[in-house]
């Protein structure tokens, strides 16, 4: 494969001087708006200032619980299975005193494989894990500390309404259909 | 014999044949949950349902005998309609709870429903509740709620087993499976009842939440438990081993296994397995192990050899071959028995007695020596013994006594392994190839499921090795030419091909020393 030619200069470019004023000229304009019309900037002043991410943003998982407190995951295994990094980790249990019958014992999520497809939120059929978070920020010392446990991801948004949720509350119109608004916030341990 | 036709190809099976295993001759599936080739027909969930050309109704296809001129249709919009409509039927009171469904990925409802439902639901009724997660075996965990009302257990109770434990109660959609009250499953078969289930009604205690059906591999090996050598698939996951189950063959264990067979599989990665060599109490690597044993056995005067009736035709071929090439005076036992602390129980079904998976083999090879002496001999003999050699076998724990130096091969520590002076790990028949041959004289394969647990070798490649030190090795270099060097050599084994024996095995030719009829060749009364 060859390239093309070189495209020819003209004379002004040629003489380069008239280039490099254009440039100028181009900067200046843009200083002299920005200095009178902050509104345009583009660049967020993070971490003092942080950008609001859609309802479609798919950020940090967490995990739900059920109105009584226990965690909605079953174990069923559809996460693992569907994940293409192949970063959740499921270790199921049985609990005699629930309906559920089985329940997840550890449910890791490794955050440095996670390529955040959003496949184990459409997996699940128990509406048990969601990334509607909108938190980018997953970072730690260490490798182990990026595998997020499964207390991690139910205290996730603890004392932090989930945007999502807080839209179908305000919305309730455009909720899916088996949205039941959890009052008051889920907290604790499952 | 008859020929029918299926979708009009023809096909000729023998008389008596169902529809259902003619039709699986030409590659045509005709769904079914009560039909299992080793229950009697009872014809109840209707989902074999095909038409009869020129025929007045459609009938169920597992109680329809092959005849000649019987030409069945499974493709007509009628069979279409009749499947759909008996899938809606059966899953109208279906608790759908497959997250946490043992059954999910091996299910029928599961599977029927993506081939032949695929239905809008039309139910607005509440369903049906009925009691879930009872407790009724040791082995077994009911859900009556998943029940599709089969039968197949009712009739494995009533048929295999003579129990009758299980029973349908109640009509119509209160029907359930149930036991009588107070009453537990008692019998040593109860794994079975949850791999007949076509659904997650009946799911194995051990197995129960372990992992998930499709993460499992399979592979088609035998059961070492007993001298039944049922067939089985070792089900597995990244060298793990999750669960046995019974793989159909009518000549041996038809579809069923014991609980026994099934318990072995903690045993694989457990803490009574031998991981590393030991020479003198000290762990060694395996070459420094057998380089101690060569030492032993080149120094000592009188050694004796056990046979390992544990162990593989490979493994018991490669020793007696290292024995006659290099231990001229060495004498060679066999030892029956059981090794203690084995399972006691036998029936007339698929337990035996004799719970070493090669005793056959063993007496095979015996026979073909010629100077194999009986554990009578080597009980009085061993005494006069300076070393020992034993494969698998727990000789010291059979007998009672060892010889001054004991050698022990094997994989499961025992008395043996703890006063044995040179241990060598050997492998789990999960672990590697080989063959064993059962009480009826049927040469079967094991296959490799899984990687060796710790240094563990297979015990053929051991001899193969010591064989080297010693000076002169059998020469085979793989399993399958241990195997046919052997079928070589032995004249009953004759024409026997290590790759030829397939999934069911080849029996043995009828010994010549045996007079007509007098030999173990008999078919089981399963």
């Amino acid at each position: 494969m060859s390239l093309p030619a070189a495209r020819k200069m003209s004379s002004t470019e040629s003489v380069y001087l008239v280039e490099v004023v254009k440039g100028l000229v181009m900067t200046m304009t843009h200083i002299v708006k920005n200095l009178f019309d902050q509104d345009r900037f583009r660049t967020v002043e993070y971490p003092d200032v942080r950008k609001t991410m859609t309802d479609r943003y798919r950020g940090a998982h967490r995990l739900l619980l059920r109105p009584d407190g226990k965690i909605k995951c079953v174990a069923c295994m559809c996460c693992p299975t569907i994940c293409p990094a192949k970063c959740i980790t499921i270790i199921a249990g049985e609990d005699p005193n629930d309906p559920a019958e089985k329940f997840p014992v550890e449910f890791d999520i490794d955050m440095l494989r996670c390529i955040f497809c959003g496949f184990c939120v459409e997996a699940c059929p128990k509406d048990a894990i969601r990334m509607d978070t909108r938190i980018y920020e997953i970072n730690a010392y260490t490798r182990q500390a990026m595998i997020h446990n499964k207390s991690y991801m139910v205290n996730l948004m603890d004392g932090i309404k989930p945007p999502a949720e807080e839209f179908y509350r305000l919305n309730p119109d455009s909720a899916p259909a088996g949205f039941t608004p959890d009052e008051p916030s889920a907290t604790g341990s499952p | 014999m008859p020929k029918v036709k299926i979708n009009d190809v023809e096909v000729e099976v023998p008389a008596g044949t169902n529809m259902i295993e003619a039709a699986a001759k030409v590659g045509v599936e005709i769904p079914h949950y009560c039909y299992h080739p080793n229950l009697s027909i009872a014809g109840n969930c209707r989902m074999c349902l095909v038409d009869i050309v020129g025929g007045r109704a459609p009938d169920i296809a597992c109680n329809m005998q092959a005849r000649d001129g019987l030409a069945i249709r499974t493709d007509t919009p009628a069979v279409k309609k009749m499947r759909q409509s008996v899938m809606e039927f059966l899953l109208v009171n279906h608790p759908l709870d497959c997250p946490i469904c043992d059954q999910s990925g091996e299910c029928r409802l599961q599977d029927y429903y993506m081939e032949h439902g695929d239905y809008d639901s039309r139910g607005i009724e509440e369903k049906v509740s009925k009691k879930k997660r009872q407790d009724i075996g040791d082995k077994i965990v009911l859900d009556a709620e998943r029940c599709v009302e089969c039968s197949r257990c009712v009739r494995f109770g009533d048929e295999v087993t003579g129990t009758g434990d299980l029973r349908l109660m109640n009509r119509g959609d209160h029907t359930e499976i149930g036991m009588f009250p107070g009453e537990r499953l008692e019998h040593h078969y109860q794994g079975n009842l949850a791999d007949i289930c076509p659904v997650g009604a009946l799911t194995n205690k051990d197995f129960r939440f372990q992992r998930r059906v499709w993460y499992l591999r399979e592979t088609a090996s035998v059961c070492g438990g007993c001298a039944t050598g049922c067939n089985i698939q070792v089900c597995h996951q990244e060298g793990e081993v999750f669960r046995f189950l019974p793989r159909r063959n009518d000549a041996v264990n038809k579809s069923w296994m014991c609980d026994h067979g099934r318990d072995q599989v903690p045993e694989i990665a457990g803490l009574k397995r031998i991981l590393r060599s030991r020479v003198n109490g000290a762990v060694v690597d395996v070459e420094a192990a057998l380089i101690a044993l060569a030492e032993r056995l080149k120094s000592a005067k009188r050694v004796g050899v056990v046979l390992g009736s544990r162990a593989t035709n490979e493994a018991n071929w490669g020793l007696l071959q290292v024995v006659r090439k290099n231990l001229k005076s060495a004498r060679v036992f066999v030892v029956g028995g059981n090794d203690p602390g084995s399972v006691e129980y036998a029936d007339a079904l698929l337990v035996d007695a004799d719970k070493n998976p090669n005793s056959a083999g063993v007496a095979l090879l015996a026979a073909y020596d010629g100077q194999v002496e009986t554990s009578e001999a080597l009980g009085s003999a061993m005494s006069d013994l300076d070393v020992l050699v034993v494969l698998e076998d727990d000789v010291l724990g059979r007998l009672g006594k060892s010889a001054a130096t004991l050698v022990y091969l094997g994989a499961f520590k025992n008395k043996s392994s703890e006063h044995a002076d040179v241990v060598i790990p050997v492998c789990h028949s999960v672990e590697m190839d080989g063959s064993y041959i059962n009480r009826q004289g049927r040469v079967q394969r094991i296959r490799r499921a899984v990687n060796a647990a710790g240094d563990s070798l297979p015990a053929w490649l051991v001899m193969e090795r010591l064989g080297a030190k010693l000076g002169s090795a059998p020469g085979t270099g793989m399993v399958a030419a241990a195997f046919n060097a052997m079928a070589k050599a032995v004249p009953r084994m004759a024409g026997m091909d290590f790759k030829a024996l397939g999934e069911a095995g080849l029996l043995l030719a009828a010994d010549p020393s045996q007079p007509e009829g007098g030999d173990a060749r008999v078919e089981t009364s399963v």
